[in-house]
């Protein structure tokens, strides 16, 4: 596939990162700097230029993709970029970043002429209310409609010793789920009914949302379901998460330093209970009784900030914290803190618009690990040699099915189940597999 | 050059235009006079003598005309300073237009010149005080005249004049906001000759149908005092919820029916004109649900009828229908300012007296005809206080005050509570004047009728307690008492500020 992303910034190399092993990557960005660090790590074609040029658009030859992203931080680029492309690409996708939920809105409601809206914002908001539902996870994502999640936990001390060293087989595991993967430092195993769980064991486990639930409940029986939050940091980011959480009847105060724009969130935000305060402030989170809330989500713009903020709140009480780590190397360091979660808005956005780059059949892929491992959901074709095996049967290749979506429904199979054509396959594979995968599906 | 050098060698001490001032009063005034064909035409049919409407209409006219020659060099663009001298001088002109047929045929209830200013400015301001005690003396078509003039004054001759005068298109829009009541907002959406147009297109409409419905109650037989020319007077004081009765028994000689009509009247008259403009002739009526302002003022109105209901009905004064009417009819004439009476709540216990007391400090909603508070400003400084009372729980709490979904403006905010405090400022020093008046002049009123006296006035009322009670008269007060009233009244329908800021210095030096 001839992918044309337009912004070389951070979303777009993580884009390119994903994809430029299977793809034909052309990249447009106005500085020249980024692009030469580009040309120099992946093979892909780079051309410097403006994306709301359309002569610029049109000499880089956007007339051959197949995809375009435009994926630079700025709303009206991407939205004018998007809109070039259109024309200059008739047959092509495209696919635009925007800050703004109102683009989205607008693009849900069919006044915006590309194809698909990602929102950064959103993504993240919709991350962190997946996190929530599942405290005990690092990342958890859905698929097939929302009727099958994959969650990543960390196993520890904490995790109830039914499940601790017990091997599969005996242990209560939650019916509807698998354990597709335990990441025990650099190794990793797909486990059958012999293996066990250890403490400082990582495991992948795909399930329904009910399963991956109390898979959270079996592996930190002390965190329950998160009704009181705090969101340090009311910007755009903070607003669409308190949004998010508020819909699902959660209750959201808001901590933010600056006046006007915690001002903005209080208007736009009237169930929210936003206060013009800084989140190091001694005296007000004492008042505030900011250490009796469940969850502490860190949303303020400096990664530091967040940071300091969140070993604030946890010395505090607080028993779950998540953190946006704006730069890619705050997840460490976030890790390192003993913060719970750490989210990267532009990885979630280029996880986002990576989908789009796959094989049509393949309709959402999740990256576990940053680019370790994926979760694919791939329909399965006539002609795949797997059709009619039983599960039991099927050979190991660095990839385990989670589960399988027929006739609308979920099923998440035993050992008897046998594998039809036209049933989608939630797949857990490494990253390297997930083209032979597809191929072999 | 020499130019430049003869503008900085003359200084400016005014920072305000008064002759452009007076010249667009002078043009108001010109058209105000015109008005008089109205009285004139019923002045032929009746018989009655028609001189005193020629020379009131002449004689506004001319002086207008006159004023407005003199000052024509001066026609420079009005600003928003001008703007306010403008509106507080031409309700004090309108006002005098009003008396001036009191001094040519009013005979001796009303030939003292403040007895009919008196007169005149509480029929502008919609008030519907009077220091009238003999109505039989008043000829058909004076009487009808003292409604009349109330009818304009409802809406407000301003808010006329950019519906009809070209020249009020530019600077029009701020002495607008100060004629149409309650507080500023959200800037008026609509441009103000289309909003203006509608809004008194609505007010004619609705005293159409009024009239209409009483004269037909007349017709059917169903109450045989309601003659044509009583259904007129009674819509022409009903719409601007001002009260005038051409009877001295105000409502009480009329049918349950026509009580009840009147009722339902004024209480629409002292909702929101744009908002019930927009329910009902565009026909979306979920906009009353939705509205704050509306929801609070029917909860007052039934909080208030019910509250009197228990108190009449306990104290023998009325039962089943009939004490039902009384409470309703008394609290909404009393909450919207209207000052009618289908008995004499004079006579009340004294607990009903403080209630119909505190209902004075009610007023209708923003954007109606009605005086006093308004229940939008109360609304708005609930939830202030509200909000005052958690901040001071929670310092840092960020509270944006919302009203009907969109968070208001904190310098309207400010406006609200200023507002509300130089409200209960000039109540507190109009009824100490009256107090003090009224003790040196020997005139019978107790504590409780000077306070209600004031309040009454100051918010467009109308009747007091005791002897200035429905079926009384302002007629015994002093004249410091009259002209103490008269300047509330004035204050009052203006909502104090346009009127307070003239007061300033800054407002006149630059």
């Amino acid at each position: 596939m001839r992918v044309f992303l337009i912004g070389a910034g951070q979303v777009g190399s993580t884009i390119v990162e994903a994809l430029h092993e299977e793809h034909e990557l052309t990249v447009l960005d106005t500085e020249a700097s980024r692009l030469q660090a580009f040309s120099s790590r992946y093979d892909v074609a780079v051309y410097e230029g403006d994306g709301t040029s359309r002569k610029d658009l049109a000499a880089a030859g956007v007339e051959h993709a197949d995809l375009v992203i435009a994926c630079t931080s700025r709303d009206e680029v991407n939205l004018v970029a998007g809109m070039f492309a259109r024309r200059e690409a008739e047959g092509a996708t495209t696919v635009i970043r925007t800050s703004s939920t109102e683009y989205v809105e607008l693009w849900r409601e069919g006044q915006l002429d590309v194809d698909f809206v990602v929102s950064s914002e959103l993504e993240t908001a919709h991350a962190i209310s997946r996190i929530l539902g599942v405290p005990a996870a690092r990342q958890t994502d859905v698929f097939a409609e929302g009727q099958v999640q994959v969650g990543e936990f960390d196993v520890d001390r904490d995790a109830s010793p039914q499940v601790l060293g017990v091997p599969l087989r005996d242990a209560p595991i939650p019916g509807d789920s698998k354990v597709a993967a335990i990441i025990r430092g650099e190794d990793t195993i797909l486990p059958g009914g012999d293996d066990e769980i250890r403490d400082g064991d990582r495991i992948v486990v795909i399930g329904s949302p009910g399963a991956v639930k109390s898979w959270s409940t079996l592996l930190w029986p002390e965190g329950g379901a998160v009704r009181d939050v705090v969101i340090y940091g009311a910007g755009r980011v903070g607003s669409a998460i308190a949004r998010v959480l508020i819909a699902q009847g959660i209750s959201v105060r808001m901590i933010e330093a600056s006046r006007e724009q915690a001002l903005r969130a209080a208007e736009a935000l009237p169930k929210a209970r936003v206060f013009h305060a800084s989140g190091f402030d001694a005296d007000f989170l004492e008042r505030e009784r900011i250490g009796q809330a469940q969850a502490g989500i860190f949303a303020m713009r400096d990664d530091a900030k967040n940071q300091y903020a969140a070993s604030l709140a946890q010395v505090r009480g607080i028993p779950f914290t998540v953190a946006i780590a704006h730069e890619a190397v705050s997840v460490g360091a976030f890790d390192r803190a003993g913060i719970d979660v750490s989210i990267n808005p532009r990885a979630v956005t280029a996880e986002e618009i990576v989908r789009f780059a796959h094989d049509p059949r393949t309709q959402q892929v999740a990256m576990i690990e940053g680019n370790r491992y994926e979760v694919l959901d791939v329909t399965t074709r006539e002609s795949s040699r797997y059709i009619g095996m039983a599960f039991r049967d099927m050979p190991v290749h660095g990839s385990i099915i989670g589960a399988i979506v027929r006739n609308g429904g979920a099923i998440f199979p035993h050992g008897d189940d046998v594998l039809q054509a036209g049933d989608r396959v939630i797949i857990f594979t490494e990253a390297a597999n997930a083209p032979w995968v597809v191929e072999a599906l | 050059m020499s130019q430049e050098v003869a503008q900085i060698g003359r200084p400016r001490r005014l920072a305000i235009d008064v002759l452009a001032v007076a010249n667009l009063v002078g043009t108001l005034a010109k058209y105000l006079g015109i008005v008089t064909v109205f009285p004139i035409a019923l002045a032929l049919y009746y018989g009655d003598p028609v001189w005193p409407y020629i020379v009131t209409g002449l004689g506004t006219s001319g002086a207008g005309y006159g004023v407005e020659r003199l000052t024509a060099g001066a026609r420079s663009q009005l600003g928003v300073r001008e703007g306010f001298l403008v509106v507080s001088a031409m309700l004090l002109t309108t006002a005098a237009f009003a008396s001036l047929p009191y001094l040519f045929a009013g005979g001796e209830q009303l030939d003292h010149p403040i007895d009919a200013y008196l007169e005149g400015m509480s029929a502008v301001t919609t008030t519907g005080a009077s220091v009238v005690t003999d109505y039989d003396a008043f000829s058909p078509t004076l009487a009808m005249w003292r409604q009349f003039t109330q009818w304009l004054g409802g809406l407000g001759i301003i808010i006329l004049a950019v519906a009809i005068l070209p020249r009020l298109r530019v600077g029009g829009r701020q002495m607008m906001e100060s004629e149409l009541p309650g507080p500023e907002i959200a800037a008026l959406g609509e441009r103000i000759r289309e909003l203006a147009r509608v809004l008194w297109a609505f007010y004619i409409a609705m005293t159409v149908v009024l009239t209409v419905l009483l004269a037909s109650l007349g017709w059917l037989g169903i109450d045989d005092e309601m003659t044509p020319y009583q259904a007129l007077a009674h819509a022409f004081a009903t719409m601007p919820t001002g009260g005038f009765s051409p009877k001295a028994d105000s409502l009480q000689g009329f049918s349950a029916e026509t009580q009840w009509i009147i009722a339902l009247f004024m209480f629409l008259a002292g909702m929101n004109f744009v908002l019930l403009f927009r329910g009902t002739v565009r026909r979306r009526p979920r906009l009353f649900v939705r509205d704050e302002e509306f929801r609070l003022y029917a909860l007052l109105v039934l909080v208030a009828s019910a509250a009197l209901l228990v108190q009449i009905w306990g104290y023998g004064i009325a039962e089943g229908e009939e004490a039902v009417r009384t409470a309703v009819f008394q609290a909404i004439s009393i909450i919207t300012t209207t000052g009618f009476a289908t008995t004499d709540f004079a006579l009340w216990p004294v607990i009903s007296l403080l209630t119909l007391f505190a209902l004075m400090f009610s007023g209708g909603s923003a954007g109606s005809t009605t005086g006093s508070i308004k229940v939008i400003r109360h609304l708005l400084l609930g939830k202030v206080l509200r909000r005052e009372l958690d901040q001071t729980v929670s310092p840092e709490v960020v509270m944006p005050i919302r009203y009907n979904g969109a968070s208001v403006d904190e310098r309207t905010l400010r406006a609200i509570a200023a507002f509300i405090l130089l409200y209960v400022g000039f109540w507190a020093v109009g009824a100490s004047v009256i107090a003090i008046d009224s003790a040196i002049s020997n005139v019978p009123l107790s504590p409780l009728d000077t306070l209600a006296v004031a309040a009454s006035a100051l918010g467009n009322g109308g009747p007091g307690f005791g002897i200035t009670g429905p079926f009384g008269s302002f007629a015994p007060l002093g004249d410091v008492s009259k002209i103490t009233m008269i300047v509330l009244m004035w204050l009052g329908r203006l909502e104090i500020i346009p009127v307070f800021v003239l007061a300033t210095r800054h407002y006149w030096r630059l």
